[in-house]
């Protein structure tokens, strides 16, 4: 008995132990000027990229078997790091993990198939793309926030004057505290959650074909909304002054229109899907 | 002058043509022909408006296709035009081609209910027999050889696209003015697109 169990724990010290010995880090480092240009594609793991105290871009990458390595090339003010997948590599032993400092005001693209994508804390332009990638980006502003996925979960959390464009087949997005001159999502199935005031004078679109949408403002949100489900139902929580003229047909139940706020500071605000609910609603919030 | 001579001439002629050029003309009906072809072009090219050019949103994902394909990749070495667009000229060229493509039909039948007046607008019928089938093998083949762990997935979103085209085109032709069932389809075919797009992602193995 006893010596089955040592058998066992043997057993499994010795793959542990492969684990770890195939297991590799490694670390790059990279000087660069002002507005330098990242790119990182990584088919299998993830991506997270936070802010550098210098002009210094440092890569650290665990590699998960000797069936894949790191490419790295700087070109003048651009630094390209791609996760290279040797003979026989497969998700497992192709992955890769990287945690990527950059200069704040570097403009950042992320690809991966398969993972977790997430920037934070930066002013420069983001771009996050990957088909079952799940994207978290925080802390952004002035700056683009372009994202592309599949069925992944996009999350968006304090972007400030933000141009932020969203595209997502499947995968649900919640937007919180999101604002900007341009909001654009456009979903063919996923869920669609905004929690923020619509900022001033912006154009916030929100699309999903058959999902559904939800946006929670606060009180002193000033924005000009219209909603509209061609074959699902729309509600609002939110006294609304009604507008006067709209060029849709406002079906009770399929579509609203009007004016919350000041209009003077409205921003627009569409809200559009097929066959999903469209919601609106109001939470207490202190300014 | 030859014909030869002419062609390579046509390009350094801002107003008109040269006496030589005059004298060719007149006695080759195929260099003339030519002429009058690229006259034709030049005319209709500038009753193009501005309204008519795509968004840069379809340009940006012509982009980014043609520099998957390596295609407009600034690095590379110098080699004749010929060799650069038919190197990559593999199977795998016909995913982001038919990407474009589909952006292309999205727009076409945009432009097209943009530019048809009311009168026309009802009896609209989009030019494309079956958009939402376009293609779909060479996607799917994509992914198998590409992602085969995600073939499900891609399976199931590309189902759920080709509804949102179809109820999105039947949603135009029930309301052929209504902005927001055009808007609807000509998301629905840049979703497709997107979908094209990360298929060929180029970070995939």
């Amino acid at each position: 008995m006893v010596k089955e169990r040592a058998t066992k724990l043997a057993a499994i010290g010795a793959i542990v132990a492969s684990t770890l010995v195939a297991q590799s880090r490694a670390e790059y480092h990279f000087a660069v000027g002002p507005k330098a240009g990242i790119s990182v594609s990584n088919p299998y793991g993830s991506i997270s990229v936070k802010p550098s105290p210098d002009n210094r871009v440092v890569v650290n990458a665990v590699l998960h078997s000797d069936k894949v390595e790191v490419d790295r090339r700087q070109t003048g003010n651009r630094v390209d790091i791609q996760s290279h997948l040797l003979a026989g590599a497969d998700a497992t032993s192709g992955r890769v993990d990287y945690e990527v400092q950059v200069p704040p005001d570097a403009s950042v693209t992320l690809h991966c198939s398969d993972g977790t994508l997430h920037a934070e804390r930066l002013h420069g332009d983001v771009s996050l793309e990957g088909a079952g990638a799940a994207v978290d980006v925080r802390d952004i502003s002035d700056a683009h926030v372009h994202v592309k996925t599949m069925n992944g979960t996009v999350t968006l959390s304090n972007i400030q004057n933000g141009h932020v464009e969203v595209d997502s087949l499947s995968g649900d997005v919640t937007l919180n505290g999101v604002t900007g001159p341009l909001v654009q999502v456009v979903s063919t199935s996923g869920r669609i959650n905004y929690m923020g005031d619509f900022g001033n004078s912006g154009e916030y679109r929100l699309t999903s074909h058959s999902g559904d949408i939800d946006a929670s403002i606060p009180e002193w949100t000033s924005a000009d909304v219209s909603a509209r489900s061609v074959r699902g139902e729309v509600h609002d929580d939110v006294p609304l002054q009604p507008k006067a003229h709209t060029w849709f047909p406002l079906d009770k139940g399929r579509a609203f229109a009007g004016t919350v706020g000041r209009v003077a500071l409205s921003s627009t605000v569409v809200l559009r899907t097929f066959s999903g609910k469209i919601h609106l609603s109001k939470r207490s919030e202190k300014q | 002058m030859t014909c030869v001579e002419l062609q390579e001439s046509l390009a350094e002629v801002e107003d008109g043509t040269t006496p030589e050029q005059r004298a060719h003309l007149r006695t080759c009906p195929a260099c003339s022909a030519l002429v009058n072809d690229l006259n034709l072009i030049i005319t209709a090219a500038g009753g193009i408006q501005e309204a008519d050019e795509p968004s840069p949103r379809v340009w940006n994902s012509i982009e980014i296709a043609l520099k998957r394909e390596g295609l407009i990749r600034p690095q590379r070495k110098a080699g004749s035009l010929a060799h650069l667009l038919f190197a990559g000229w593999t199977g795998r060229w016909l995913v982001p081609a038919a990407a474009m493509l589909l952006v292309a039909a999205g727009l076409l039948v945009h432009q097209r209910m943009q530019t048809t007046d009311v009168s026309e607008r009802t009896a609209f019928t989009v030019p494309i027999p079956n958009p939402s089938d376009l293609n779909d093998n060479d996607l799917m083949q994509e992914v198998a050889v590409n992602a085969p762990t995600m073939r499900a997935a891609y399976e199931a979103n590309l189902r759920q696209v080709n509804e949102s085209i179809r109820d999105a085109q039947s949603m135009v032709d029930e309301s052929p003015n209504d902005e927001d069932a055009r808007r609807s389809l000509l998301d629905a075919y840049q979703q497709k697109s997107m979908l094209f797009e990360l298929a060929m992602d180029r970070s995939l193995p």
